[in-house]
């Protein structure tokens, strides 16, 4: 099994113990609803790390998809994923998304597996029995959760992903995300805010678009003084 | 060719609904009179009735009112076109166990092609014997009849003497048509009323006759179905289903009944196609396994694959997912006393290739789409495709991953996006453009703010617009879009489009309205 991947962030690296851990289950929830493509979109930039380029498979619960939308080929170019890479499923029930998921982590072919559901609690043993798979291919899953989850967690990470505004010059910029790492079986948590950088095609930590505090005043004549 | 005609069809079909074996059974002296009726111009007609209504001296065709004044005992059911046309289907479905040409010969016939089946159960006539006791057991009235062609079995098996056998040399069938009577010839009434007229009655009659003014007199009707009768003329039969390329079946002494039991039988019969497949270098694409249930019942259950497949355990695998998928629909009953595994649709497959890894890896993927395939319905396990379009919603689609297979138009869409520098295109595409309420400046400008599903969402910043002609070639084309990229203050990001343009007003269009399509990250 390879290592852990690197974000590039120093900061996040070093909580993460060197990167996002292959072969595990992670969760990334979304602070609401509307927030689900943010989260999604912090997800799929994770995933781009795995370099191996093997297949992607998503998940998803039917009505996730009439609620928020089906995964657009061409947007997803943004993060790096060619769509031909991806396999959708569309399934019917909650029982049925672990079961694909399951299937799709012990499929030595599969890279990465993004399972999405809407909200409600998950069985903590379906998610036990999802790191196993993971554990055994080194595949890396994720799990997409359109609000915040009250459950206990298993996984080996737990984000809460939301979008925040964007650096703005007339049109909108690089998309950015608050990123909360509420649970982390190796180390400390953290919150950081992120931008996603399309040249790179990866993270980089933002500073904040608006100055936190005003900007010091000029007091060269204290000094005189 | 075996002729199988169902004599009393509806009839049976109510007697096995009420499931009151002895009364309403064809067989003995005790069963009540049963008519079915149905509407025929303005009253209301006898259409079929059982063995002891005809005792009673009625036939099709008398008004029920007549029947009932003649006979006020005897029970009457509305006629069911559809229910007497599915329960024929299920017979002939249940047929297949004989051969797999079995064709519907409607309304209450079947027709089955038993050449070279019939030595399985050892013989024609021990065929014939285990079809007639199974249709017995079953509660049906039939008459059968083999014979060399579609024609003379027709014929034999309603007007011959009972279970007649004959040959597909010319005398033979000739000595079987000649005392028939010409309806037997699949003529239509009035043209049968014609000839007797001139004192034609049997196909004996006929047969010597010159042809050319019987053609001009009666049409041409009559010598086509008499020479296909005496195979002069090629009939073709048209099965009902599709006949598979591969077979493969098992006979079971005892019913089985456990899932496992049908698994094993699955890769066992798998085995024995993979030896035929494998001679005409051929793999399998869609397989289905048919179950025959001790009573009667057939079940078909098809699975898949998305690469031709002769490897006994990967088709094993499929059918561990599709009997998983059935739970309790999977209704063994008392057992199935016949499976068989059938190859529906052959592809050509390269000899397998061990131990190369890219291989592998595809192999690997391939067998787990099949299984989510099996499992959740081919239609839930789909892949994007890059379609020759420029409006959002028709650019992509989505396709079962078992179909789709290279690129899928990937390659062309990158060029093209490279070429026509394409703005951004959002995560998540809803599957139809959902209305919302915004303000915008006019003519073109952004919205400032709008209303998505009861939320008020504030633009701080906007970008656009695109625009996206409609299909104007097209009556049902929709109007020109304006899409914007725009961002609301907590930072979510929106793909809207005004559909329709201010300047258009001026020749009647509609006014704009506002939709939302996407959502980026």
């Amino acid at each position: 099994m390879s290592g852990p991947l690197p974000l590039g962030i120093p900061a996040i690296d070093e909580v993460l113990r060197g990167g996002l851990l292959p072969g595990a289950l992670h969760e990334i929830a979304a602070p609401g609803e509307p927030h689900i493509a943010a989260a999604a979109g912090f997800a799929l930039g994770l995933a781009g790390h795995d370099g191996k380029r093997r297949t992607v498979f998503w998940i998803v619960e039917e009505i996730a998809i009439a609620e928020n939308g089906a995964p657009h080929g061409a947007g997803l170019y943004a993060f790096g994923l060619a769509p031909e890479r991806l396999v959708m499923v569309s399934v019917a029930h909650r029982r049925d998304l672990l079961w694909a998921m399951e299937e799709a982590l012990r499929s030595r072919a599969v890279g990465v597996v993004f399972g999405e559901m809407r909200g409600g609690r998950i069985d903590e043993v379906a998610v036990r029995r999802l790191s196993l798979a993971a554990a055994d291919s080194g595949a890396l899953a994720f799990l997409l959760r359109a609000t915040p989850p009250s459950d206990a967690s298993t996984a080996a990470t737990r984000w809460i992903v939301g979008a925040v505004p964007s650096v703005i010059s007339q049109c909108p910029g690089a998309p950015r995300f608050v990123a909360h790492l509420v649970r982390n079986r190796y180390g400390p948590l953290g919150s950081w805010i992120l931008e996603w950088s399309d040249s790179d095609e990866r993270f980089i930590l933002a500073t904040h678009a608006q100055p936190v505090a005003a900007p010091a005043l000029n007091r060269s004549h204290r000094q005189v003084a | 060719m075996l002729s199988l005609w169902l004599r009393r069809l509806s009839t049976d079909r109510i007697a096995r609904l009420h499931k009151v074996s002895p009364p309403f059974r064809n067989a003995g002296r005790g069963e009540r009179a049963l008519v079915v009726t149905g509407r025929r111009g303005n009253a209301e007609v006898l259409t079929a009735i059982n063995d002891s209504a005809e005792r009673l001296g009625l036939a099709p065709g008398f008004a029920l009112a007549q029947a009932r004044a003649m006979h006020p005992g005897i029970d009457a059911a509305p006629e069911d076109a559809g229910a007497d046309a599915a329960l024929l289907e299920s017979i002939a479905d249940w047929c297949l166990r004989y051969t797999p040409l079995v064709a519907c010969d409607s309304p209450d016939g079947l027709l089955l092609d038993i050449s070279g089946c019939a030595h399985l159960y050892g013989g024609e006539r021990e065929l014939v014997a285990d079809l007639s006791g199974r249709l017995e057991d079953a509660g049906f009235a039939y008459s059968l009849a083999i014979a060399g062609t579609i024609g003379a079995a027709w014929a034999a098996a309603r007007y011959g003497e009972p279970a007649s056998y004959a040959g597909g040399e010319e005398l033979a069938l000739l000595a079987l048509l000649a005392p028939l009577p010409l309806s037997a010839l699949r003529l239509p009434p009035a043209t049968v009323a014609g000839l007797a007229r001139v004192g034609l009655k049997r196909i004996g009659d006929i047969v010597d006759l010159p042809r050319a003014p019987l053609t001009a007199r009666f049409g041409s009707e009559v010598l086509r179905q008499l020479d296909r009768a005496l195979s002069y003329e090629q009939e073709p039969l048209t099965p009902r289903l599709p006949v598979a390329p591969y077979v493969a079946e098992q006979r079971f002494p005892e019913p089985i009944a456990r899932k496992e039991d049908v698994l094993a039988i699955t890769a066992r019969l798998a085995r024995r196609l993979q030896f035929a497949l494998e001679r005409r270098g051929d793999g399998a694409r869609r397989i289905e396994l048919t179950l025959f249930r001790a009573d009667g019942v057939v079940r078909r259950i098809a699975a898949g694959t998305s690469r031709p497949l002769r490897n006994p355990d990967d088709i094993r695998a499929l059918f561990v997912e599709r009997l998983a998928a059935l739970c309790d629909a999977f209704d063994p009953g008392f057992g199935f006393d016949m499976a068989r595994l059938s190859v529906i649709v052959a592809e050509p497959c390269p000899s397998e290739q061990i131990g190369i890894v890219g291989g592998e890896d595809a192999a690997e993927l391939c067998r787990l789409v099949d299984r989510l395939s099996a499992r959740l319905d081919a239609r839930r396990v789909r892949r994007l495709t890059a379609q020759d379009s420029h409006i959002p919603e028709l650019a992509e689609a989505v396709l079962p991953a078992q179909v789709v297979n290279g690129d899928a138009g990937w390659n062309a869409f990158r060029q093209y996006r490279e070429q026509a520098n394409l703005p951004p295109r959002p995560l998540r595409l809803l599957a139809r453009p959902e209305p919302i309420e915004a303000v915008a400046e006019v003519p073109d400008g952004p919205p400032l703010r709008f209303r998505w599903r009861r939320a008020l969402h504030e633009v701080i910043a906007a970008e656009g617009p695109e625009r996206i002609e409609g299909a104007w070639w097209s009556e049902h084309g929709g109007p020109a879009r304006d899409y914007f990229r725009v961002e609301d203050k907590s930072g979510l990001r929106f793909w809207l489009f005004r559909a329709g343009l201010y300047r258009d007003l001026a020749q009647g269009a509609a006014a704009p309205s506002w939709f939302l399509h996407g959502t980026f990250a």
